[in-house]
């Protein structure tokens, strides 16, 4: 009897026959049989990118505010049938269950996606999973992660990213999102850039609850043949055995003597993403006309790469606000002003930080996170900018954390703190919050 | 059904390497389901954390799982097994069946897979009863198989909710103000049966061609089918070597572990114990070899014979009512 060819791997044998990937690709219905321009909020833009996808043939969920639509639309999109009989999604009892879900669906098929969306206290629930999964090498798992606060004292169910940000060192490739097309084009790509033979990371593309997850914009949809033909120049059959398509052992424990030997491989796949993400984006700009993954979205800096004086840096759709407040802010402190928000979360892309601000003079820094110091991207930006001759001040604020509005009033409190912070010799600054155009708690 | 002395002579998928200690109760499990499941079928394990995980995957030792000595030629021969976290053997596994369903229902797979999940009683009846429970709820088809030690036997034997009355365990130890664990172990099988479970059993390689049966009936069955193994412990248990085998015996026969067969719809089926407790040998009999249970029963030297410890007795017939109460329970529903 003659047998299909089989390759040993370092992770086992794999039977690259066992899985015919062309009838599943063959299977897949179209969800939209070409681009079109549509109205939605964001957790649906998600779900529609991934109802896109043939690889993603089975979705699972627990219901979380803000994140709860992600999942509607999945299963209204399934049970009407417009994306075929085939696709199908699995309704669990736990977040934590979830993510074990996912753990075992990745490994069972390598060459599939799987996705779920979550938010706050169920990303929290997931930890358990979601940190092993990190290191699993299981880069077809995507995590939808729709910010809101975490804890329960007090209860918050708007949009803050201390979900995310608590979650950095479960070793996912983390992306903010701002806007609904941003969130769609995001999905679309990550699925990309995890499942990259020399990534083999998860991927968690986020965005801001309420603010983003219910707001409804203006969306491109693409057509699924584009969206997959896309993908299809990234994501090849998977180099390694999955359990169906494979003789392997997924997940073995090992002594200390060989743990640190697995960190080492797993950071060292996540580093690459630096590299590959900027080829991707290049590629889905060329493909589909609109900016794909970087690590930062300069949103308003100059085009000739010229030094800013006060550079603002945080996380989500208010950076929009503040560049659209910036002319009027230069021209009032007369000094120049650029604005970046953070695409990359983890891996945190510090060498592309201390290029763009090596020649600011200072940075104002919005954490809208609650953190024990100085902030999340305080610390990171700090960090990133240690080893510049002449680093930039840091100038911490808080502001819209548990989702708070942040006003015109809010930004000009902050902009005025910074402006005077410019001003005094000491490298050192407080942070602040304000709130409601006030500082509400400075540090003495 | 496949007769005995043919499966003996098929390929397990439990290979030497494991550093599961002598006289493990699990691995003697682990060699009869891995030749069983040498049935023509692809299998693929999923496990949560326990002994037979940590001894049985651990890098830089030899993976303990496979079919051959080299890769199979035969895909169907192939094996795969993933460990995940405690809690989680009944989910990634029920995902895995999933998995394999949604690239049949396309014709991506040509022949069916057999799924199993094995976890520790730790993990499935204490961390992950939730897992295990709606994963019967959802009739996924996989097997479950938890391995019954009573303990939570990886982390140094700490009480486990299916603890026997009256154990003495690292967290329950005993002195002379507490007679070991008091806690009546959870109704697992009832919790099981009521779950909605396709099939329950629970049985034990010391009765093999039970055991081959019943396993057997469980890898056909539609939804979930949950098996318990009563399993021995060495080390937790501190039983001398060599008496593996004939104490899970003893166990079903005394009563704290019974053969108990359910399927869904069908009365139960109780083996190789008496519901009349003149009939069954005493309980002393299977406590009576453990140091767990030395704080209660010693052996008397002129005798030879096991015998409640004076003082002890209240403690003992308090566990001889709970096993009364859990046998006729079983028999009510056959």
């Amino acid at each position: 009897m003659n047998h299909p060819p089989i390759i040993e791997t370092t992770a086992g044998a794999l039977y690259p026959e066992a899985i015919d990937l062309d009838l599943v690709r063959k299977a897949h219905v179209p969800f939209a049989e070409e681009s079109k321009i549509i109205e939605a909020d964001g957790n649906t833009a998600a779900a529609y990118a991934c109802l896109q996808m043939w690889r993603c043939m089975l979705f699972a969920g627990f219901p979380i505010t803000p994140s709860t639509k992600w999942l509607e639309t999945v299963a209204a999109v399934i049970r009407s049938g417009k994306v075929g009989t085939k696709k199908k999604l699995k309704l669990l009892e736990a977040e934590h269950a979830v993510a074990d879900y996912l753990a075992g669906a990745s490994a069972a098929c390598r060459d599939l996606i799987f996705t779920t969306a979550t938010s706050s206290v169920g990303l929290d629930h997931m930890t358990e999973s979601t940190r092993s999964l990190g290191g699993s090498g299981l880069g077809n798992a995507m995590l939808v992660n729709v910010y809101r606060a975490t804890a329960n004292y007090p209860l918050c169910i708007e949009g803050d990213p201390s979900d995310a940000l608590a979650h950095r060192d479960d070793g996912w490739i983390q992306f903010c999102c701002r806007g609904v097309q941003q969130i769609y084009d995001t999905v679309i790509q990550l699925p990309c850039l995890g499942m990259h033979p020399e990534v083999m990371t998860p991927t968690m593309p986020g965005y801001y609850g309420i603010k983003d997850s219910h707001r409804s914009s203006r969306l491109v949809l693409e057509a699924d043949a584009d969206v997959n033909t896309f993908q299809d120049r990234w994501i090849a059959p998977a180099k390694l055995p999955g359990l169906i398509n494979g003789d392997t052992a997924l997940g073995n424990c090992v002594t200390s003597q060989y743990f640190q030997g697995f960190k080492v491989d797993q950071r060292r796949r996540i580093l690459r993403a630096f590299d590959l993400l900027s080829v991707i984006g290049a590629d889905f700009e060329k493909t589909f006309g609109r900016p794909g993954l970087e690590c930062i979205e300069k949103i308003r800096w100059p085009e000739n790469e010229e030094a800013v004086d006060l550079a603002i840096v945080g996380m989500g759709p208010d950076m929009g606000t503040a560049a659209a407040l910036a002319d009027q802010w230069e021209t009032s402190i007369h000094k120049r002003i650029g604005v970046l928000a953070a695409r990359l979360i983890h891996p945190f892309p510090s060498h592309e930080y201390a290029r763009i601000l090596k020649d600011a003079k200072a940075i104002l820094v919005l954490n809208q996170a609650h953190h024990s110091g100085p902030g999340h991207l305080s610390v990171d930006l700090a960090e990133a900018c240690y080893d510049l001759q002449d680093p930039p001040k840091i100038i911490s604020a808080f502001a819209g954390m548990g989702g708070a509005a942040l006003t015109a009033e809010t930004w000009q409190v902050m902009i005025d703190y910074a402006t005077h912070a410019m001003k005094v010799p000491t490298r050192r600054v407080s942070p602040i919050v304000v709130h409601e155009g006030k500082i509400i708690w400075q540090k003495s | 059904m496949a007769k005995i002395i043919d499966i003996i002579q098929r390929e397990s998928c439990f290979q030497p390497g494991s550093t599961l200690c002598a006289g493990c109760m699990e691995s003697i499990a682990f060699q009869n389901i891995g030749k069983i499941t040498d049935n023509g079928k692809k299998t693929i394990f999923g496990l949560g954390t326990f002994c037979g995980e940590v001894s049985t995957l651990q890098f830089p030792n030899p993976v303990a799982w496979g079919r051959g000595e080299s890769t199979p030629e035969d895909w169907t021969k192939s094996f795969g097994i993933l460990h995940h976290v405690f809690e989680s053997a009944p989910t990634i596994t029920e995902a895995i069946r999933d998995t394999v369903d949604v690239l049949s229902s396309v014709g991506a797979i040509k022949s069916d897979i057999q799924t199993i999940s094995m976890s520790g009683d730790g993990g499935a009846l204490a961390i992950g009863l939730r897992s295990l429970l709606h994963t019967i709820n959802r009739q996924a088809r996989i097997v479950s198989f938890v391995l019954v030690n009573e303990v939570f036997a990886n982390t140094g034997f700490q009480y486990s909710p299916s603890a026997s009355l009256g154990s003495d365990t690292s967290t329950t130890p005993a002195t002379e103000l507490h007679p070991g664990n008091m806690q009546p172990p959870l109704d697992y099988l009832g919790l099981a049966v009521n779950a909605g479970a396709g099939l329950v059993a629970q049985v034990s390689p010391a009765f093999p061609k039970y055991f081959l049966k019943v396993v057997e009936t469980a890898l056909e069955c539609k939804g979930t089918a949950v098996i318990f193994i009563p399993s021995p412990c060495i080390t937790g248990w501190k039983f001398a070597d060599g008496e593996t085998v004939e104490l899970a015996r003893l166990s079903c026969e005394t009563g704290f572990f019974p053969c108990f067969l359910k399927k869904k719809g069908q009365p139960a089926e109780i083996k190789f114990v008496e519901r009349d407790a003149a009939k069954r040998p005493p309980v002393e009999h299977f406590m009576g070899p453990q140091q767990r249970f030395q704080h209660l029963v010693r052996k008397n030297k002129e005798t030879g014979q096991f015998e409640v410890r004076p003082g002890k007795e209240a403690v003992v017939e308090e566990i001889r009512t709970w096993i009364q109460t859990k046998l006729d329970a079983l028999y009510r529903m056959a």
